[in-house]
């Protein structure tokens, strides 16, 4: 597509600059339900952002039909929703950096090569392989995704950025029954190498678990000890990462307003945005406005030392960009809290009377990223003197993630990260409010 | 849209192997996206959405794709591709398009692109002032406003051929009150199957801001909730995202067909207290989960849930009626193009009953009183549920006593019900997103004011 007309008309119709994000790809999802092919799905698809600069304010628009006939519609909708913005924030079209990271391994033309009907015939020999694991799992729902995406973003000041990226995802759903009670357990992993994925450990992880929460109860309300599991925890992260985003702190609604240089957690915690990981759709080498991505530790060993930030919030902060522009907004790339050096066995052997939260529920509804607060639905294991005594089930955990962060005892050694590509190792946490029976 | 012949051609290509049935859904929507924060117009967003599903079936086991093309050998390359996985002989099966059924059963007055962006960013705008002018203690105020237009077309080898038009919009509130020890947040997010009239025939919209500022007032100076179980009288209105979680999710065939809901082979025994009728109503003139087709081509309707407790219908798409052997109840729904349709809720809300508020606070000596509740999930295997409470008060000695905050209920879909021991005489329903198998969709949910005599309730203050 030649975009230097859509540049031209732009032009003419008074936008100062213009830049375009085009993303498109294709897409394979395989699903299994009890052996049989429940969902096959394909996808070919692309959607086209143009921002631009009118009398000062930046307008924006998005179309999926993408050919030279939209371009008086983009601009004029730039224009027209240019003129109705009242934000005073200074705005940017930006020339681009002299130098961009090297990031490898975003795309692994192995991946598409290998045929579709292998990667079915793997999901069903996948879900195969949990239902073995157990008699006590009755139903096995395997899943495949594969998701590759072309990026490019071009602009009026000269700039032209590309990124090809793919994925894939192995991932398994399991529901245990022993008659009375059903548990369930959701495990998957990330990889754009084909061959990089244990089927037996996947399958081991997920049957032990929905089978281990079996006959599950609640256990007594009160106070208890707890030791967040790495997924537990990084889903609970996940709803605070707005908290670190200049663009929250600027417009007063982070909890992290006026902190940096305070510790604001337990000095055994380093969080991280790390858009360099390896096996991460999200990692790359500039961000949507084209500014070149950077690695960063947003806490050290407890104390805050920025937020991220895209160009309009470092401009009005008088800092650079840390390369954290995602759509119109701040966001994440990989954020994740990084590991310990505590073995998690050890640490349950290490509470005297507590809890192992293994999954917490209602993340969307029950954690308030403006408080802090969060009371959320929890299920895992209660443990005294060391030993996993029983399974626990529809309980609420509660307390205030600022308070949580600095409550920590032991951060371990098993970081692990969600769909979000938010990370965390399980943490031993002080206390919190548990409501049981 | 897309040529009639075109359609045929596809649905044709898609039946030559084994295959038994075939669709194809072309979605052409436009939307607007207002965001105001800081008393600010941030950003004004139009987006033109335009693509086309194909789904081949036999049996029960179906694939899908889609494609933004509306190119002629794109779309047939789609179709043909999809139908490799039925291999086998063709069923030559005969089936004809007739004449195009447009829907046309809710009145829509001012269409989303006879009204100005200015008029829209008015609205947001007076809802930024009335949030703000409710109290000193509101200290920022975030107001979405979206518009859209979603047409569609759906073509199957049954011969269906119908269109749609869902024109919906949504004002949404969220007001932060602060003070020097914590922030607490109130959302209120009105909207239906409305054009611009909403907002002047419908609601008023500094009320809507009001409320939400209310709301985050009440919160800032409200102490930490309780925990521990204890009975729980739920409010009218989003009260009702209790009934959509609890049970409205493990009714929906998308988990009954594999056997894998609480609720699986149990229709015709009692799964809730007989004070309970429910119903998931797709025809409500104007609301926000109504339309007049579901998403596979069938027109809405209303299906009774649970009548006076006892299981009446499951919620059930075209492909897991086959798979149930049950009939379709025409529950199929989608969130776009990009997903293949299944069995979803609409409008879903528990009837009215007898007593009225008054009464069911005056009957309750302790307990809590949830008056605004926040969102909530399920895992619908086991129907463990959780849902946060956005504004609370203690009942004590049969009046409504405290605020309180940060509560989240938990219990189990097929016990929460049994517990429901009052119904009013109040259903009102409310507006929300509900996110499943087939993408993101607006649904109503709604219920009169309730009391359930035993929940499990989380708060930060230990037990009483």
């Amino acid at each position: 597509m030649n975009f230097d007309l859509l540049f031209e008309k732009a032009k003419a119709a008074g936008i100062e600059d213009i830049q375009i994000t085009y993303a498109g790809g294709t897409e394979l999802e395989v699903e299994v339900f009890n052996g049989a092919i429940e969902k096959y799905q394909i996808a070919d698809s692309a959607r086209l952002r143009a921002k631009g600069i009118y009398d000062g304010k930046m307008g924006t628009v998005t179309t999926e039909i993408i050919n030279e006939d939209v371009f008086d519609f983009l601009v004029e909708s730039i224009v027209n929703s240019a003129k109705v913005i009242n934000s005073v924030d200074e705005v940017f079209i930006y020339e681009g950096d002299k130098e961009y990271p090297e990031v490898e391994g975003l795309f692994n033309p192995k991946l598409n090569d290998v045929e579709a009907k292998r990667k079915i015939e793997d999901t069903i020999e996948l879900a195969k392989i949990v239902k073995a694991q157990d008699e006590r799992i009755n139903m096995v729902q395997a899943f495949y995704s594969q998701e590759t995406t072309n990026v490019l973003i071009q602009n009026s000041k000269g700039l032209k950025l590309e990124k090809k990226v793919n994925v894939a995802l192995f991932g398994v759903y399991a529901i245990a029954s022993d008659g009375k009670d059903q548990r369930t357990a959701i495990e998957f992993k990330f990889s754009n190498d084909y061959e990089d994925y244990d089927f037996l450990k996947l399958a081991e992880v997920a049957a032990k678990k929905a089978c281990s929460l079996l006959g599950a109860t609640p256990c007594d309300s009160g106070e208890y000890e707890i030791l967040l599991s790495a997924g537990a925890s990084n889903s609970l992260l996940h709803p605070y990462l707005s908290m670190f985003s200049a663009d929250a702190v600027q417009k007063d609604v982070s909890l992290l307003k006026g902190k940096v240089g305070e510790l604001i957690a337990n000095d055994l915690i380093t969080i991280v945005d790390d858009p360099f990981k390896k096996q991460s759709p999200k990692s790359g080498a500039f961000d949507s406005e084209g500014v070149a991505t950077t690695y960063k530790e947003l806490v050290s060993k407890g104390k805050l030392t920025g937020y991220m930030h895209n160009l309009k919030t470092a401009k009005k902060a008088g800092v650079k960009s840390t390369g954290n522009a995602v759509g119109g907004g701040v966001s994440s790339s990989n954020f994740y809290i990084k590991a310990g050096d505590l073995n998690y066995d050890e640490a349950v052997k290490s509470m005297n009377k507590g809890l192992i939260i293994t999954d917490l529920a209602g993340t969307h509804a029950g954690a308030n990223p403006i408080s802090g607060d969060f009371s959320l639905q929890a299920s895992g294991f209660l443990v005294e003197n060391g030993e996993i005594i029983k399974p626990v089930a529809l309980i609420t955990v509660a307390g205030n993630y600022l308070e949580l962060l600095k409550d920590v005892t032991g951060v371990c050694d098993d970081l692990k990260f969600n769909f979000g590509f938010v990370g965390s190792p399980s943490l031993r946490i002080k206390k919190l409010v548990v409501a049981g029976k | 849209m897309l040529d009639k012949l075109l359609i045929k051609k596809v649905l044709e290509a898609a039946l030559t192997t084994n295959a038994d049935f075939a669709e194809v859904f072309i979605e052409d929507k436009f939307q607007t996206d207002i965001s105001l924060l800081s008393s600010e117009i941030q950003s004004v967003n139009n987006a033109k959405e335009f693509g086309v599903g194909v789904r081949v079936a036999k049996g029960y086991q179906r694939v899908y794709g889609y494609t933004n093309s509306q190119k002629e050998e794109d779309l047939v390359k789609l179709a043909t591709d999809l139908a490799q996985s039925f291999p086998g002989e063709p069923l030559n099966i005969e089936f004809d398009l007739k004449e195009l059924k447009k829907g046309n059963t809710h009145t829509i007055k001012l269409l989303p692109s006879e009204v100005s962006i200015d008029d829209k960013a008015s609205v947001v705008k007076r809802a930024d002032v009335a949030a703000r002018a409710y109290s000193e203690e509101i200290s920022q105020v975030a107001v979405r406003f979206q518009d859209y237009v979603q047409n569609i077309w759906l073509a199957n080898t049954e011969g269906t051929y119908v269109s749609d038009v869902r024109v919906r919009t949504r004002l949404s509130i969220n007001s932060v009150a602060a003070d020097e020890n914590t922030k607490q947040s109130g959302f209120n997010g009105p909207g239906g199957l409305w054009g611009f009239e909403f907002y002047s025939d419908v609601i008023n919209v500094e009320e809507a801001a009001h409320e939400a500022s209310r709301i985050a007032v009440t919160m800032l100076h409200a102490d930490e909730c309780p925990s521990g179980k204890m009975p729980v009288v739920i409010d009218n209105g989003f009260g009702g995202v209790i009934f959509h979680e609890a049970v409205g999710h493990s009714l929906e065939a998308t988990s009954v067909a594999k056997g894998a809901s609480v609720f699986s082979g149990k229709k015709g025994q009692k799964i809730a207290s007989e004070l309970i009728t429910a119903i998931d109503d797709g025809t409500i003139a104007n609301a926000w989960g109504s339309a007049t087709y579901d998403d596979e081509g069938n027109l809405q309707k209303r299906r009774v849930l649970i009548k006076e407790g006892v299981l009446n219908s499951y919620m059930i798409d075209k492909l897991n009626a086959k798979r149930m052997n049950d009939e379709c109840t025409h529950s199929g729904r989608r969130q776009s193009y990009k997903y293949a349709p299944t069995s979803r809720m609409t409008n879903t809300y528990i009837d009215n009953g007898e007593s009225t508020f008054d009464e069911i606070i005056a009957a309750t000596e302790f307990g809590l009183y949830a008056k605004k509740m926040g969102g909530g999930s399920v895992n619908p295997a086991t129907g463990d549920f959780n849902f946060a409470v956005g504004e609370g008060y203690m009942i004590r000695d049969g009046k409504i006593a405290e605020p309180v905050r940060g509560a989240t209920l938990v219990g189990t879909g097929s016990e929460a019900l049994l517990h429901v021991d009052m119904v009013g005489n109040n259903l009102l329903t409310a507006q929300g997103m509900c996110g499943s198998a087939s993408g993101s969709i607006p649904t109503d949910v709604g219920q009169p004011t309730i009391r359930l005599s035993e929940i499990t309730v989380g708060g930060r203050k230990g037990a009483n």
